[in-house]
This record gives structure tokens, sequence and C-alpha cells, in this order.
């Protein structure tokens, strides 16, 4: 027993963080197996093995895979391979080495990454508000559906969030061990290897050093402006070289596929950014198919999918901070720190202003936004803690949980009520899934939904039916049926014309396709369906006969 | 025994009365002022913790409240069964709100009392005479959820409005059954998408067989074809006619009914199928003819999704039976997965 404790860490704050990294492990691992497969994930699954068994053979015969990183690179390279990586490495570990489905096995990456999200908040958190600050940002951000939902797909949305925070996070430790006094090459080497996992994950990241050099030359101006050039250089934090020299090579050397014709390949890669195309986006009642796309689109969808008092808590941490810079600046509040302050509400808001940019594509919802909020719970957890200090001076521990409880109970109701379909989850606000299908808000993307309907399908299709998955990838369906989530008879089809059955998946650009089954079945009925508050998102269709 | 003062009654200077305290709410504002005003810390802190407080309760209660608002299994099969009970040929049922489409799961689709009679499921957002003809339509059942978050009644009041009388509504659980007898229905002496398989079809002078599934497939590319289809058009389901034209824009394509029994008005619609309303440069026209002779046209256009209304006025072939044929051509066939319908009108 006392050497379970030596083993646990020494401060509060990071068995706080320790603990809220198990939690958040295995909640996400226990309620893994209702989220399906998306269209992302199975394209992730694929590369995912192909580069861990590159990595296996690598060890094994350096020369030999030399030769083949191309090939085994080749699978999804418009996307740097950290992620999938590590998603290649528990699937090698734990369903290969343990027995474990395939689907569990990759996830675990993702859980991880989830895991290591909740220690960073707790301890930013903890930093920002003590204990309060520490127990209630991981709460505010993943009592959130759709980011609650986001902790289990392995994809590359949740550990981008996660390295994003570790990297400012990182990056501000180095400037207060400066300001401190205490050599600051630790934090900025760490600063520059986690912007380099960052940039290893996706290319978002690309966006964090100038957003931070930006808003050091803003807090820094009078370092930067006046003096010897020799004092300005040396005022420049050793963040910033440690983020230039060693994320690209990080960025390299985890990516094989860059390791010939690397800046033409470089190009290529972003290219494909630059470049990308946009998908139909259903906003209040219209469908966005071209920029420019309104101004509003990222504010109003975060109004309409946070859960309400979360929102409400997090928009009073965002204003409390502004406040207290605007206090120190009058000189009115003399412990504030500005720098901090700023460095939380441009991170906060950020993310959220580059997708309100009207060219940029905006299909994914709050995905594309995500790196955001965990400032905004660090903000929000803030907050609370400190209206509880004002409020009640003397017992700040009782009004304080009084505020989380308010803040978190219908936030876990709604994560609980709307788990697995978290890309269709809406708050109260909306009116739930119900009130933003009125609102014509997109029901859902990634054709993971599917999953609800595999059972009834399992159950009742006719053996080796031909199947549409519509929007379900022929990767996700190999995946279920190697997981035996799905039968292994039941067949591809390409069409309403050549299948038996046909799944419609609700997205109103694609509803041709319900269309063309009623005609090429002969019937409008579906026999079963995957609802959320009566909210079609998936409906099954079968031809007579198919469906026993 | 006291005496009185040897200076005689005393004197007293009178001071000011004291000034009258206020009463009601000016005595709740004195008190309550110096500790709004001027704004401090705690203010900030009281107004978020009564935000949080008040949007944390209303959280609660619309989760308690929710599933008392929408329908359970329970509601949907009796109102299916009330609708196949007293259903009968010529109704049709429409969902508010929109997205209610479970109904289709549950409601039958055709009535076993009148031997199999269709019973067609709509989710139209609007349902006013001029935007839905509401083809052979009489009655319509109105399945509404009206405690539904963000139900409104804009579509029973289109149905209202084209009504001579209503039944209901009947409460079902948490839904709502209102039948509607349209004032002036839209009833066919033909409806060609439907006579489809006793037409003729031929791409410039080439003749296009017809294949077991009932479309008539042209020489050359695949998507030569004309079949009966239900289709999306600008975002909703129209029973038409698919009818890609031609490359060449002098080789028209040739749709031709005989023996259609006319009336006064031929009316259709028109449309570019799903995406490729959106993509595509060229318009389509539709060209009619009775008999061999030029009725009128119809012209759809490029980048202008939609199901658009064409009449053409035919008292003189009233009550007669003629040849009908429809010719679609465009200067350039890309993209143009062209729909229509039309119908005769007594």
């Amino acid at each position: 027993m006392q050497r379970l404790a030596a083993l646990l860490p020494r401060t509060g704050r990071h068995r706080a963080g320790l603990a809220w990294a198990l939690g958040v492990l295995l909640v996400a691992a226990w309620t893994s197996p209702a989220v399906g497969i998306s269209r992302d994930e199975s394209v992730y699954f694929w590369a995912a093995e192909s580069y861990a068994t590159w990595w296996s053979r690598f060890l094994r015969s350096p020369g030999a895979a030399l030769a083949e990183a191309d090939r085994f690179f080749g699978p999804n390279h418009e996307h740097p391979p950290l992620a999938k990586t590590v998603y290649g490495l528990t699937h090698a570990s734990l369903s290969r080495g343990l027995g474990a489905d395939h689907r569990a096995g990759f996830r675990a990456g993702a859980f991880l990454f989830a895991a290591g999200l909740a220690w960073l908040l707790c301890l930013w958190g903890w930093d920002l508000a003590g204990r309060g600050g520490g127990l209630l940002a991981p709460a505010l951000f993943f009592l959130v559906p759709r980011h609650f939902y986001h902790a289990h797909p392995a994809v590359l949305d949740l550990p981008l969030t996660t390295l994003w925070l570790a990297t400012a996070y990182a990056f501000w430790r180095s400037l207060l061990a400066r300001r401190e006094g205490r050599p600051p090459w630790r934090a900025a080497v760490a600063t520059g290897l986690l912007f380099g996992a960052a940039v290893a994950t996706k290319h978002t990241a690309w966006f964090l050093p100038p957003l931070l050099l930006a808003w050091w030359l803003a807090t820094h101006w009078r370092e930067v402006a006046g003096g010897a050039l020799r004092n300005r250089l040396r005022a420049v934090p050793p963040a910033f070289p440690a983020m230039a020299v060693l994320a690209p090579m990080l960025l390299v050397a985890l990516w094989p596929w860059l390791w010939r014709e690397t800046v033409p390949r470089f190009r290529e890669y972003l290219a494909f950014h630059l470049r990308h195309e946009n998908y139909p986006w259903h906003y209040l009642g219209t469908l966005l198919r071209e920029p420019p796309f309104p101004l509003s689109y990222p504010f109003v969808v975060t109004a309409l999918t946070v859960p309400a008092a979360s929102l409400a808590a997090m928009a009073g941490g965002f204003l409390q901070s502004a406040a207290r810079i605007v206090q120190a600046l009058r000189r009115r509040a003399e412990a504030v720190d500005v720098r901090l302050e700023s460095l939380l509400l441009v991170n906060a808001l950020f993310p959220i202003a580059l997708i309100a940019w009207p060219t940029v594509p905006i299909f994914g919802g709050v995905k594309h936004w995500l790196p955001a909020m965990p400032f905004l719970a660090l903000l929000g957890a803030r907050a609370l803690v400190t209206a509880a200090r004002l409020l009640a001076p003397s017992a700040p521990a009782r009004v304080g949980a009084a505020l989380a409880a308010a803040a978190l109970l219908p936030a876990t109701w709604q994560v609980q009520h709307t788990h697995p379909f978290g890309t269709a989850a809406y708050n109260e606000m909306a009116g739930g899934a119900a009130g933003a299908a009125s609102l014509g808000m997109q029901r859902q993307f990634w054709g993971d939904n599917m999953a609800a309907v595999l059972p009834a399908l399992n159950q009742h299709a006719a053996a080796g039916a031909r199947v549409w998955f519509q929007e379900a990838t022929w990767l996700a369906v190999t995946a279920y049926q190697r997981d035996g989530v799905l039968r292994g008879d039941l067949r591809w089809a390409n069409g309403a014309e050549d299948a038996d059955i046909s799944i419609w998946h609700y997205h109103q650009e694609f509803r041709d396709r319900e269309f063309l089954t009623w005609t090429a079945f002969g019937t409008a009925r579906p026999v079963t369906g995957a609802y959320l508050d009566e909210v079609p998102l998936v409906q099954v269709y079968a031809r007579p006969g198919a469906w026993r | 025994m006291s005496r009185p003062h040897y200076l005689g009654p005393t004197y007293r200077l009178g001071s000011e009365p004291p000034p009258e305290e206020p009463k009601g709410i000016r005595r709740a504002w004195k008190r309550l002022q110096p500790r709004l005003w001027p704004l401090r810390a705690r203010h900030g802190a009281a107004f978020l913790a009564a935000a949080v407080a008040g949007l944390g309760l209303h959280g609660l209660l619309f989760m308690a409240r929710l599933p008392g608002r929408l329908p359970t299994g329970l509601d949907w099969r009796a109102a299916a069964a009330l609708v196949e009970r007293d259903a009968r040929p010529g109704d049709a049922v429409a969902l508010a709100p929109v997205w209610a489409e479970r109904a289709r799961e549950v409601l039958p689709e055709k009535l076993p009392a009148f031997k199999g009679a269709p019973l067609v499921v709509m989710a139209y957002p609007r349902y006013p005479l001029a935007v839905e003809d509401l083809v052979g339509v009489r009655r319509v059942w109105l399945l509404s959820l009206p405690e539904a978050p963000g139900a409104d009644r804009t579509i029973a009041r289109d149905l209202e409005a084209r009504s001579t009388g209503r039944d209901g509504p009947q409460r079902l659980g948490a839904i709502e059954v209102t039948r509607y007898d349209l004032r002036t229905p839209v009833l066919p002496l033909a409806f060609l998408p439907d006579r489809l398989t006793s037409a003729r079809v031929r791409l410039g002078d080439a003749p296009c067989p017809v294949r077991p599934d009932g479309a008539f497939r042209c020489p050359g590319p695949p998507w030569l074809r004309v079949a009966r289809e239900v289709r999306e058009v600008d975002l909703l389901p129209r029973p038409c006619l698919h009818a890609h034209p031609g490359p060449d824009p002098g080789a028209p394509l040739t749709i031709e009914f005989s023996e259609v029994p006319m009336g006064r008005v031929l009316r259709g619609h028109t449309g570019i199928v799903a995406e490729a309303a959106l993509r595509g440069s060229s318009p389509v026209s539709l060209t009619v003819k009775v008999d061999g002779e030029e009725l009128g046209a119809a012209q759809e256009p490029p980048r202008k999704p939609g199901w658009h209304a064409f009449e053409m006025e035919t008292t003189r072939f009233a009550g007669s039976r003629r040849t009908l044929a429809f010719a679609i051509a465009a200067p350039d066939s890309g993209a143009r997965w062209f729909c229509f319908d039309a119908m005769t009108l007594p």
C-alpha cells in the first residue's frame, strides 16, 4: 500500500489531475461501444493500423521498412500521423496483444488524449482558482454533450485540442519561469515538443505560433519597441525558437511520408487544406454550400450546443477576464496578471473567430473550434469559484458547490440523454434535437449514428442481403464486421437499385437518396430507425422479403 | 409639590420636523441603492450566480418535461390505428413539425379496408394552395406534436385556410390528430407520370424501348432514360417523370401519351433534381403538343432551384381524348437532371 502511495503524485493538484484523467479514461472506455464509427474514424483506423505495422517493421528491419514507407503511409496522407500512430500502437497492444475488440483498441489512444486534456484542465484550473478551479474546469468541458462525444472516436479533433492547450500551458510556464528568475528552458523545450506534436496531429495547430507571437508582441511591446537590439533579442521567449526548431523536426521525424520529396509533399499537404472543398451544411433553415458563410455561425452553434448554465459560466468567465484586464489597465487592480488574462482570452476567442471568417469551411460543427472550449472552461471554472468567494466569504465551498451543481446537473443530464448521438446534440436553448430540427439546424454528420440500427439489421436482414449503407464508409462497415457488431454475410451495395436494404442517414443535402430508395423499393415506409427526441437520424428501408 | 419656574413657562425654539420616512418601494430602493451602485465585483458575481442558477433550473425543467412533450410508441400506434380505421381513398397525412417522420414507420402505406388504396404521408413545410397542389387529395389528416420544442401552428393554419371544415383535434397522448376536408381538391383527369407505362418515348427519331422496371432507356449514355420516380427537387420529394435531355438540342427527348382525357387546363411543374440544380448552366425547355399542334412551352431556368409551376389553357380540347407530347431539350445537357409532372384538369 505504501509503495502504491509512493507512486501517487505528491501535490494535491496533481492527484486531482490524475483522478480526473483516470475518471475520463474509464467513463470514455465504458461508454464507447455505443458510439458508432464515423466516416473519418474509419479512415483513421485503416491508416493507424498501416502506420503501426510500418513502425514495427522499421524497428525490426529499418532498411526494408524505409523502402515501403510510401505504401504504409499513403493512407490518409492529407493529415499528419501522430494521433493515428498512437491509435495504431494502442490497437497493436490491446487488440492484437490482449484480444480487445479492434474498435476499443484504436480508441484507447483517443481516451488517453481525453485523459490528458482532463489532467491539464485540472492543473491549469487549480493554478487559476485553487482546488475549485481544478475540479470544475474538466467538468465544465467534458459535461457538454458534443465534447463528451469527442472523447470517444479515434479522430483528430480532441487530440489537437489537448495539444493546443498543452502547448499554451507550457508556453505560459516558460514565460512564468523566466519572470520568476528560474531557467525557462525546460518549459520552452516542452513547448516546442508539444507544438510539434500538435502540428503532427492536425494542420490547425499551425495557427498557434502566429497567435502566440501576436499576443506576445501586444503584451510585451515595451520590451520589443525600445532598447538595444541585443536586449530586444534577449526579450524573445525561448519557447519561440524551440517551437520553430523542434516542431518541424518532430513533424518530419514522426511522418515517414515526408522523408522523401519533403518539400513537394509538404506543399501538397498544405495545398489540400488551403483548397479544402466545402460540404453543404444546414444552418437556421438554409443549406450553406459556398462562402461567404455567416459570421454568426460558430457563435450561434456554440450557444445552441453548450448547456445553457455551463455556457453562462463560460461567458461570465470571459467577461470577468476582460473586466480584470480593464481594471488592471486603469491601475485599479495591481494583482491582476494582464498577460495571463489576455493569453486565456485570445485562446478562448481565436479558434471561434477563425471559423467565423466567412471563407473558412464550416462543416463539422463545434469540432472545428474545439480548441477554444478548454479555455472557456478554465475561465468559467474560475468565474464560478470567484463568484462563490465574493458572495459568501465565510462559506465559499458551499456556495461554489451549489453553483457547480446548478451548472453541471442539467449538463450531465443532457450528456446522458444524448449519448451516443453526440453530433446530433443541441441544448435546451435550441429546444434539444427537436427544437434544433424545427430551427433547421444540421441534424448530424459523420454517419456514425448508424450504429444504433445495427442490432435490428443483424436480427432482421435476410441472409446475404445487399445493404446500401450511404453515409457509412466501406471501411466502417468492414470494421463493424471485424468486431462482430455487423453480420458478416451482409454485402455492400452501391445504390438503391442494387440494394435490398437502404440505410438513410438524415442529411438535408442527400434527401434524393431517400427518395430514390422509395422509388427503387416501391415503399416509403421505413422498417426501423434511430431517433433522438423523436427526430429521425437514421431510417432503414427494405425491399419486400429482405426484412424478416 | 412642584412649583412653576420663576421665569415663567419654559420656551424652546422650534426645530425642523424630521423628514418623512419614505415608504414602500421608495424605502426599499433607498436601502438597496448603496448596495447596487457603484458597481463592484460582487454585483458581477451575483449576476453570474443568478444566471447560472436560473439557467440551470431551466435546463433541469426542460429535461424533466421533455419526455412528456414527445409522443411515446403507444401514442404513435394509437394515431396510426385511428387513421387506419377512419381514412378512405383520397386521404393523405400531413406531419407537423415536418421532422416528425417517425410517422412513416408506424402509419400504413395502404388502407386495407379499401382494397389497398394508398395513404400518402406528406412532410412539406407549407401547404397553401399556391404552393402545394396536393394532387388527388380530398382530405388531409394532420398529425401534429403540439408540445414538441419548436412546434408551431403554421401548417395547421395553411390547411385550415384551404378547408371547408375540420374534424378534431383529437388528442392521443402527445399527438394531435385533426382531419381537414379540402375546399377545392385538385382532382386531375389524368396525372401523366402515372401513365408512363403506356407512353411512347423517343430521342430525336430513335425509339427508347421500355424496360421491365417500367423505365424507358434511350440509345446513348445510361442517364438517357425516362422513369417515373420520386426525386428531390429543392429539398422536397416530388413524384415526377425524370427525363434527362439528350446531348443534341436538335434531337429532343419526346414523351408521347395517347388517349389523354382533356379538360380546361394542363398544369404541371418543372425542376432540376438535387444538387444538379446548382450546377449546369443551361435552361431546359419543355414543349407541349396536342395532336401534333404546339400548345405552349415551359422553361426551367438554370441555377434556380424550385418546383416551378406552368399552366396551359386547353378549353378547346375539353371533353375529348387527345395525344399529348412533351419534348425536352437543352442547349447544353450537362447536369440537367430534369424532372416534371403534368396533369389535365377539368
